[in-house]
C-alpha cells in the first residue's frame, strides 16, 4: 500500500474525512496513477518505435566556397545497432581486450568487458533519446539524433 | 520476419571518374548458400577442435549473429562527400 492510501484510510480511521471524501480522494489517487502509467508506457513504446541512428554533418557554405560543400549524412538502422552489439558480446575475451586497448590509446576510456546482452535494451533505449545538435562558429553543423 | 536486403546501391566518385553500382544481393544469396553447404563440412570439423576450449557455442551462435546483422543492414544510407570526392552506399 502506497503512502497516500495509507493517509487517507488514517484520516477515515480519526474520523477528519467522510467515507464519501475518503472514496474521492483514492479514485482521484487511482485515475492520476493510470494517466502517469499511461503516458510513461506512451514514451516508452514511441522509443522502440526508433527505426534510425542519424548523423548529419554539413560544413561551413562560406569556406568550401567554389567546392561543392563536405558532408556526411549517414543512417543506420537500430537493427543494426542491435546486432553489431550482440556481436560484440561474442568476441573472444582475448579480442575484447585488445579493442579496448586500441580505445584507451585514442583516449576512448570504454572497457568493452562491461558491454553486457542484458544491457542491450537499456543501451538502445537511452540511445533513442540521443540528440546531439552543434552548430560550429564557422557554420559547420552536426546533427546526431535518432528517428 | 527477417529478410535480408535486396539490393545495394553503391556510387564513388572522384575528379577522374565515377562508379555507379547497383548489387542485386537476392542474386548473390543462393551463391552464398552455395559456399556455406560447401563449407559446411570444414565448419562440423572446427566445431569439435573448439569443443574442449569452451567456445563451440560461440562459433555456432557467430553464424546467426553475421546473419542478423547483414539482415539489419536493410536501410543503411551513407551518403559523404568532400571537395570532389563522393561516396554513397544504400541497401534496400
Amino acid at each position: 500500500m502506497d503512502e497516500n492510501k495509507k493517509k487517507i484510510l488514517e484520516m477515515l480511521a480519526d474520523n477528519k474525512i467522510s467515507t464519501d471524501e475518503a472514496y474521492r480522494l483514492l479514485s482521484a489517487l487511482e485515475t492520476e496513477r493510470s494517466t502517469s502509467e499511461g503516458t510513461k508506457k506512451s514514451e516508452t513504446t514511441s522509443r522502440m518505435k526508433s527505426k534510425y541512428l542519424r548523423v548529419h554533418i554539413v560544413s561551413s557554405p562560406e569556406r568550401e566556397h567554389g567546392h561543392e560543400e563536405d558532408r556526411v549524412n549517414v543512417r543506420v538502422p537500430m537493427t543494426l545497432i542491435r546486432a553489431g552489439m550482440k556481436f560484440t558480446s561474442l568476441l573472444p575475451p582475448e579480442a575484447r581486450d585488445k579493442v579496448t586497448g586500441a580505445l584507451r590509446d585514442k583516449g576512448v576510456d570504454f572497457d568493452m568487458r562491461n558491454l553486457k546482452p542484458e544491457d542491450m535494451d537499456e543501451f538502445l533505449e537511452a540511445l533513442s533519446e540521443l540528440e546531439v545538435d552543434v552548430a560550429g562558429s564557422d557554420g559547420e553543423t552536426v546533427k546526431i539524433y535518432v528517428e | 520476419m527477417k529478410r535480408p536486403p535486396i539490393l545495394m546501391h553503391v556510387k564513388i566518385r572522384n575528379e577522374r571518374r565515377g562508379l555507379n553500382l547497383w548489387i542485386p544481393i537476392f542474386l548473390l544469396l543462393p551463391l552464398a548458400l552455395a559456399i556455406f553447404i560447401i563449407v559446411a563440412p570444414l565448419i562440423l570439423i572446427v566445431i569439435p577442435i573448439f569443443w574442449p576450449s569452451g567456445r563451440r557455442r560461440r562459433a555456432l551462435q557467430i553464424f546467426g549473429v553475421v546473419f542478423e546483422i547483414i539482415c539489419s543492414m536493410r536501410g543503411i544510407n551513407v551518403d559523404m562527400q568532400s571537395n570532389h570526392d563522393y561516396f554513397y552506399i544504400s541497401a534496400v
